[in-house]
């Protein structure tokens, strides 16, 4: 299937309030596995639903390849019995009066092909997925991960150009899911179709899609790789919503100790022209040192108090207070801290993003820092 | 350059974009579907109460000369004449103070007594309580007016003429307060609208959260302080709208008024409307038909704003809660022996007393020569009219014919619209249509019957444009019929549709499905179950219903239930008892069956 585009793509629900969409641009490539990451009510499940064609545009256009299939200004609209596409509905949306069999059929009988093909189709999906000994049951027979399998095999049998799927995984238990995501993967490289998936949960976005598109109040944030999307967050809403537990911010020029401190040791290293607003450390990335002597050269550090150690199995989150403002730290090797102990806390220079004012990440401050980083280690050698 | 280019483009792409629209609209019939049925609507829920009013504000027909004006023109004289003539108290003020008294009368009662039944069934380890759960519900079941010939039967003295009552031929004299007017019709709505205080308020009840209580009890409240400051209050919108729907379904009430309230003269609105449609007073007509409407209006209006209010008790049937039963301990028994009570006064007692009542010669006695099959099956009877029992009279049989085929094309009629109402409402592209089929198909309810069986002959009672005139037809009451129950069937397919959502529909969609395959082999199958109780739910109240036919029904169009009012009117008490009987049956037997079908409690379907 050629890539699906969309172009200055808004819609609003009418009346006053905020358009659920506005001015989306995305380009998904032929086999791409895309994901619309995002909160609740950001437009993810609207944009997914207009790629459908259930939801029509408001205004900007959205073409296969060529060819337009919604554009209100070139009055062009294709319906989405002709898109060719496939979508699993969040709640299944398993028809109950069917079989299992006559649920994945209905498609094929649609397209009126002969019986044969018809039944060596349904035959392919269904042992694809494992549910063949589930053929004659009907749907409220089945439990939540089965139906969910019925829910894809339905789309797959129709081999549709783009599978678009809304939130499929977020009704099922953590181990289901688990398989699930490996399923999903599967399908994607089995069939070659391009998927494009919506979550809430940037787990399954990270770890299933080839790039991920983030959303926030009906805008693009960010698109990118995984990779990218954690690494180099685009603004400060990407950053705060990937990563668990969310990175720890500090507001500049509140008057408070650290972002003082952040200030000072900013200032030599950006230059005095870079107006930082707020600077992000990822708890992963910080780390303890038992006094100012532990800290590597370099480092941005401060001291601080241990205030809480909370295991989560494999690995610790330690909760730090800096002069009143909490600081989280994951950390995989088992702490010898005790509560109240003094620390210091600190931070490689890589490891600092930094946004300006208006929380989008500051123009040629990964730069500066990447040559702080290595101005350290230069000093190291020596 | 920059503008010059807008002035090319904009109406082309204002073209473009209207054409997108109709596109859309176009594209599924859904729409299409909509403006027809939005019409339909229009036609026949709209324009007869438009032209009822109409009818209160200008010169009817041989008023000419009273009004000194043309016909047709406007006039305040109807107006004048219902509420500042000296007729005016007899006409419409006594009988607004009638209903008033006999409303709140009945509401008094039956909170009461069903605020306890309520308690007692949801709350308490009394004995049987999901027997009386069932039990004590029949009463709404059965037709109000049932109670009425009961009481009759019973009470009946010799103020009027006919077969007297069990009492009277015993040789008490029962009082004329006793046997006729304010008191037995108070007494009777209450006992016919107690199963609705019981529904409401029990599942209230039902859902109110025990930990609720047991923080109060554990910050150390009695248990009297907590039914009073926690309870209560929780409960009161529940009350207070089970208060507003009696007071407006009594507002409507003919059957029982009629029955008991004719001996005495005790008007009601009802009644007055009634009298003056019979004296062909159109005009008055009018005037009190809208004065029902207003009235009616007012208490759902009040009803609605109690609902929202409501919605600010988040914590009731909130997560976790849990429902625990109070032990009644001493009073176990006598609480039991209360329910009990209630039963027999409003379900054995009138129930026994009607059928023993047609199957006895002379009322109230019981020796066993009195007794006699006679007025079921006899045949040749010395009597004037009715020469056979009423199971073989052809009468009987025409009338449940007619009973059968007009209720059961309204109810086929409306069931479907119902469920067409509800995919349209759900699915369609244009709120403002989905907005407008929501609050048509709802405005019956706000119209008492008898106000809207009168505004149906306003309209139809002559032949405006291409409609012929339709009083005396079965079509009028088809329609009437149909109009009246569009509330009940449209609320019923517009939650069938939500629960059902779009979700089945748009994946048949997106696999390739047009909208006639979505609708025979996603849409209608699923939702056959919620068809066939918008059938029969419909179905079940057109037959025990009155005041729709009392006014449109014509001796050839009889229905059961006027066939009964006029063999009332004549005294041929046995056999109008008897097909009372007859329609109680029926409409039990098929509310049991409307159960069973959708696996639903009534409580259910009354709550709307």
């Amino acid at each position: 299937m050629p890539d699906i585009i969309l172009s200055n793509v808004q819609k609003s629900y009418g009346g006053s309030g905020p358009n659920a969409v506005s001015d989306l641009n995305l380009h998904i490539g032929n086999g791409e596995f895309m994901c619309l990451l995002g909160p609740s009510g950001c437009g993810k499940t609207t944009t997914l639903r207009m790629i459908a064609g259930l939801e029509n545009l408001t205004d900007g256009e959205i073409r296969i390849g060529e060819q337009v299939i919604d554009s209100p200004a070139q009055g062009k609209f294709v319906g989405p019995e002709k898109r060719g596409m496939g979508l699993v509905f969040q709640s299944y949306a398993l028809w109950p009066h069917l079989t299992i069999e006559r649920n994945i059929d209905f498609g094929l009988r649609l397209r009126k092909l002969p019986k044969p093909e018809r039944e060596a189709r349904v035959a392919k999906v269904m042992a694809a997925l494992g549910i063949e000994k589930y053929r004659g049951r009907y749907p409220s027979q089945l439990s939540g991960g089965q139906q969910q399998r019925v829910a894809l095999a339905r789309m797959l049998a129709v081999n549709p150009g783009v599978l678009l799927l809304d939130e499929p995984l977020s009704n099922l238990d953590a181990r289901l899911r688990l398989e699930m995501r490996a399923e999903l993967k599967r399908i994607h490289a089995e069939f070659h179709t391009t998927i494009i998936f919506v979550t809430h949960d940037q787990w399954e976005a990270m770890t299933l899609a080839t790039s991920i598109a983030v959303m926030n109040e009906g805008t693009l944030q960010q698109i990118g790789s995984p990779n990218d999307i954690y690494e180099r967050p685009a603004n400060r809403f990407v950053a705060e919503f990937v990563g668990s537990p969310p990175i720890n911010v500090i507001e500049m020029g509140k008057g408070h100790a650290l972002d003082r401190a952040a200030q000072d040791w900013l200032r030599p290293r950006l230059g005095d022209a870079a107006r930082v607003g707020s600077v992000g450390l990822r708890p992963e990335a910080l780390q303890l040192a038992s006094s100012e002597a532990g800290v590597p050269a370099g480092s941005f550090a401060h001291p601080a108090t241990v205030t809480g150690i909370l295991p989560t199995g494999g690995s610790w989150i330690i909760e730090l207070n800096v002069e009143g403002r909490v600081i989280f730290l994951t950390t995989t090797s088992c702490p010898t801290l005790t509560g109240g102990e003094a620390v210091w806390l600190y931070a490689r220079p890589t490891a600092i993003h930094a946004f300006d004012g208006d929380g989008q990440r500051l123009a040629g401050a990964d730069e500066a820092l990447a040559r702080a980083e290595g101005g350290v280690q230069i000093v190291r050698k020596a | 350059m920059a503008l010059a280019d807008q002035d090319i483009t904009g109406p082309v792409s204002g073209r473009a974009r209207l054409r997108y629209r109709l596109r859309l609209m176009l594209r599924e019939p859904t729409t299409l579907i909509g403006i027809l049925m939005a019409a339909l609507f229009l036609y026949l829920i709209v324009v007869p109460i438009l032209s009822i009013l109409t009818d209160a504000a200008s010169v009817q027909f041989g008023d000419e000369r009273r009004t000194g004006a043309e016909l047709g023109s406007f006039t305040l004289y109807y107006l004048r004449r219902a509420f500042t003539s000296p007729v005016a108290y007899g006409l419409f003020w006594l009988p607004l103070l009638n209903t008033l008294k006999v409303g709140f009368g009945a509401i008094a009662i039956s909170v009461v007594v069903g605020g306890i039944l309520a308690w007692l069934i949801a709350r308490t380890d009394m004995f049987g309580r999901r027997w009386f759960a069932t039990a004590l519900i029949v009463p709404y079941m059965l037709p109000a007016w049932t109670f009425a010939l009961a009481w009759t039967t019973l009470f009946k003295n010799r103020t009027i003429g006919g077969q007297p009552g069990w009492l009277e031929s015993m040789g008490f004299s029962p009082p004329d307060w006793l046997a006729y007017g304010q008191f037995p019709i108070t007494i009777i709505l209450a006992l016919h609208y107690t199963p609705f205080v019981i529904l409401l308020f029990g599942s209230a009840l039902r859902r109110f959260d025990s930990q609720l209580e047991d923080s109060a009890r554990i910050l150390g409240a009695s248990s009297r302080t907590v039914a009073w400051q926690v309870i209560l209050p929780l409960m009161r919108p529940a009350l207070m709208s089970a208060v507003v729907l009696i007071f407006a379904k009594c507002l409507g009430e003919f059957g029982v008024p009629y029955v008991l309230g004719l001996p005495v003269k005790f008007d009601v609105l009802a009644t007055s409307l009634y009298r003056s449609i019979g004296s062909r007073q159109t005009g008055v007509a009018g005037v009190l038909a809208g004065a029902i409407m207003l009235i009616g209006m007012i208490a759902i209006l009040v009803d609605a704003y109690l609902a929202r209010e409501a919605r600010r008790f988040v914590t009731v049937g909130s997560k976790g809660s849990m429902n625990r039963a109070s032990r009644l301990n001493r009073l176990r028994l006598p609480a039991t022996g209360f329910a009990s009570t209630i039963f027999v006064i409003s379900v054995c007692l009138p129930i026994l007393t009607l059928a023993l009542s047609t199957v006895m010669r002379r009322p109230g006695s019981f020796a066993l020569s009195n007794f006699t099959l006679d007025f079921w099956i006899g045949q040749d009877l010395p009597t004037v009219a009715m020469r056979t029992g009423i199971l073989l009279s052809p009468d009987l049989w025409q009338a449940a014919w007619n009973t059968i085929w007009i209720v059961g094309i309204a109810s086929v009629c409306s069931g479907v619209l119902g469920i067409l109402t509800g995919y349209v409402v759900v699915r369609t592209s244009s709120r403002p249509l989905s907005v407008f089929m929501r609050q048509v198909t709802f405005m019956p309810y706000l119209v008492p019957g008898i106000a809207f069986a009168a505004a149906y002959l306003s309209l139809f009672a002559v032949a405006r444009g291409p409609v012929p005139a339709l009083y005396g037809t079965t079509m009028i009451l088809i329609l009437a019929l149909m109009a009246d129950q569009m509330p009940y069937a449209s609320r019923a397919g517009i939650s069938a549709m939500m629960q059902l959502g779009k979700d089945p529909e748009e994946a048949a969609q997106v696999v390739g499905a047009g909208w006639l395959r979505r609708m025979t082999s996603v849409v209608i199958p699923i939702q056959k179950g919620s068809l066939v109780t918008g059938v029969l739910l419909p179905f079940i109240s057109g037959i025990k219903g009155l005041s729709l036919f009392v006014i449109l029904a014509v001796p050839a169009t009889d229905v059961l239930t006027t066939f009964s009012l006029r063999l009332v009117d004549y005294n041929y008490t046995q056999a109008a008892n008897a097909v009372v009987l007859i329609i109680a049956g029926i409409a039990y037997g098929g509310t049991l069956l409307a159960q069973k079908l959708t696996r639903t409690n009534l409580a259910e379907g009354l709550g709307s």
